[in-house]
């Protein structure tokens, strides 16, 4: 091209055709943009479409039968948008940056209920998922390998953290002892042992730490005089029935290096999933053995029943989501079971009168109830111990 | 929150197609044993409710300080009580009310900064950055602060499903390689880079806790984060107002060169890619 022709001004008729020509250009992007929009529709994609628009969803309310399904997600906004199945306040599954005119699938294994799409802006409003329940439901999947990984490491949290307190409250302890102060030796005792029951259940996979933080006097050969009796009860038999400090120490010390010990155990042990519901009803029963006699039910014993309810209710709570889905009626029973025991206990803390037999029959009764309902578990998980 | 991305970051869209492709052609076949996977997660919720612990009392300063006028301050507090968000947000994403009132931006309502349910940091950040003040912000700021509560209450008693923890690895490179590059997540305080190192931080967590796992079953895959992190890592560490001290933070994004933000482009897109298929590769699809 050479320079003079560079100043030549086109013609008007050359500029015509060259609007002509562009706009053609651009009906053909048009035209090739809504054939790729269209391309969705073809019968190959069983997924359900949601054209998400500067206002909201399209449609905005999507019926799906419940199991795994697919989504195509079209962004027909001027913006990049992200698109969200919610469960409450909960996101099940979301896909994010879609960039205007694109499209994404998105593939959710939905319960029947009803849930909400965000659409785009957060202004916009909320689209419905209604999932009904289909024929697949009639038989329910085995759980997953992975469906234990969840409840498992939520448990693995929850022991590390009830350690970190037992070794505040062991340390406590032992300072308290050492220094003669009764009063904090008691309340540091209280908060130990409430924590040391909550890990009933791993501490019960080791029978020797077990044996010397819980065992009773009655355990050994030369009962409260016996060498090898320390732990909890060593410790309690000294600080509330003699109401003194005296001689403890050496108890304190080997009860903070014990839960050391635990602390290391468990690091590096896997807890078997049959264990976590096998094991709660395990301790139940081992406080039920303590109570087979008619003696009355007295102020420790429940104050242990107590932490050791709480202990299980963290295990119900981990295992209700895989219960609701293999097996309901197995979860109601449980919880109503756990409910009525906890409303007893609470009644009980809130009733200044003492307790009287039927009290305790109760009491017995309703934490039978709860660990019979423990040992349903694995069985309606298909579960071996 | 990560919704927007610029018109200009085409390779996001793309991003979204890559990985869906990656999850299909690896299949469930990996040997870790399930069991394996439970330390990890385990360990992943620690680290998440310390930085949540972090992130109460830092928003318990900032909005203290947002409640007494004092700007400068406010200000100053702004990045580094977000930080601890950024890490965490694979996890603090699950509650879409909250992630919505904490750290939704302007972009997400039809009226912008107008727009009444507009809150949380960025809507501070508005204040703070751009008028200078903190006129009329007492309620946000209380907003803010009951709102992180009601994540860390939420968050304890959350069992962690394993495939968002897996998963947020990549969420959190994608979140990167979205809106922290492009520098429109701070744009008025222009400190993105501190939420940039935040979710950084928070995906290599990740992925460290997964690396012996990983590494079993595809030591090149293992290698190639490394070193694609660590390239992250250094182009950020240039950035940093003192080398030896990571609390006092880095530059304007405004001073981040060109060149340095193609530079970093790179390494965050195949960032987002590989650490896509972490499930695939642990058995979690």
């Amino acid at each position: 091209m050479t320079r003079n022709a560079e100043l030549v001004p086109p013609s008007p008729r050359a500029m015509r055709l060259g609007l002509v020509m562009s706009f053609l250009l651009m009906l053909f992007a048009l035209g090739v943009f809504i054939l790729s929009l269209e391309a969705v529709r073809t019968p190959n994609d069983d997924g359900y479409r949601v054209d998400v628009t500067a206002s909201g969803c399209e449609p905005n309310r999507l019926e799906v039968p419940a199991g795994q399904r697919t989504f195509t997600v079209v962004n027909r906004s001027d913006r990049a948008i992200e698109w969200e199945i919610v469960d409450g306040v909960m996101v099940l599954a979301e896909r994010e940056n879609i960039a205007p005119g694109l499209r994404q699938p998105l593939t959710a294994t939905l319960k029947a209920g009803d849930y909400a799409m965000t659409c785009g802006l957060l202004s916009n409003p909320h689209g419905t998922l209604h999932v009904v329940a289909g024929e697949s439901d009639a038989e329910t999947p085995a759980l997953s390998t992975t469906a234990f990984v969840g409840p498992l490491a939520e448990y693995r949290v929850y022991t590390t953290l009830q350690l970190r307190k037992l070794h505040r409250s062991a340390a406590e302890l032992r300072d308290a002892i050492a220094a003669g102060d009764l009063e904090a030796a008691q309340q540091a005792y209280r908060d130990a042992r409430r924590v040391d029951l909550h890990l009933a259940m791993p501490i019960g996979l080791f029978s020797d730490l077990d044996q010397r933080l819980n065992a009773h006097a009655a355990d050994f050969e030369q009962r409260e005089n016996d060498p090898a009796f320390v732990g909890f009860q060593r410790l309690a038999g000294g600080l509330f029935e003699q109401q003194s400090t005296a001689g403890l120490n050496g108890a304190a010390e080997q009860l903070v290096a014990d839960v050391d010990t635990l602390t290391a155990r468990l690091k590096s042990a896997s807890i078997p999933p049959a264990q976590l519901a096998d094991g709660s009803a395990r301790i139940l029963e081992t406080w039920l053995d303590h109570h087979r006699d008619d003696d009355a039910i007295g102020q420790h014993d429940l104050a242990d029943l107590v932490a050791l309810t709480e202990g299980a209710d963290k295990i119900v709570s981990l295992l209700s989501p895989l219960l609701e889905s293999q097996s309901p009626a197995t979860l109601h029973t449980l919880e109503a079971n756990l409910a009525a025991l906890q409303r007893d206990l609470q009644a009980d803390a809130d009733s200044s009168a003492s307790r009287s037999a039927a009290d305790d029959a109760d009491l017995l009764q309703a934490t039978r109830a709860l660990a019979r309902s423990l040992t349903g578990i694995n069985p309606a998980l298909t579960l071996e111990g | 929150m990560k919704t927007i991305i610029p018109k200009t970051w085409l390779a996001a869209g793309a991003l979204g197609l890559v990985s869906s492709t990656m999850t299909l052609t690896t299949t469930a076949h990996a040997d870790v044993a399930p069991a394996a996977l439970v330390g990890p997660v385990a360990d992943y919720k620690l680290y998440v409710l310390d930085n949540l612990e972090q992130l109460v009392s830092h928003t318990e300063d900032f909005t203290a300080a947002v409640q007494a006028g004092d700007v400068d301050k406010a200000q100053a507090l702004y990045a580094p009580t977000r930080v601890y968000y950024e890490r965490i947000e694979p996890i603090a994403e699950l509650f879409a009310d909250l992630d919505a009132s904490i750290d939704a931006r302007e972009d997400d309502y039809e009226k912008g900064v107008e727009d009444p349910d507009f809150t949380g940091f960025h809507r501070l950040e508005y204040a703070l950055f751009h008028d200078n003040s903190t006129q009329g912000m007492e309620t946000y700021a209380l907003g803010l602060m009951d709102d992180v509560n009601d994540l860390d209450g939420r968050v304890q008693d959350l069992t962690f499903p394993p495939q968002t923890v897996v998963g947020g690895a990549a969420a959190l490179m994608e979140e990167v390689a979205a809106t922290k590059v492009s520098g429109e997540e701070d744009r008025y305080s222009r400190t993105d880079l501190w939420d940039f190192q935040g979710n950084v931080d928070g995906a290599r967590e990740i992925f460290d806790l997964f690396k012996p796992l990983a590494a079993k079953e595809d030591a090149d895959f293992v290698a190639r984060v490394q070193d694609n992190f660590d390239d992250v890592e250094a182009t950020l560490a240039d950035y940093r107002l003192d080398a030896d001290d990571p609390n006092a933070g880095f530059e304007s994004y405004d001073k981040v060169s060109d060149a340095d933000r193609r530079a970093l482009t790179g390494p965050v897109t195949v960032l987002a890619e590989d650490l896509s298929t972490l499930r695939g590769v642990l058995g979690l699809n």
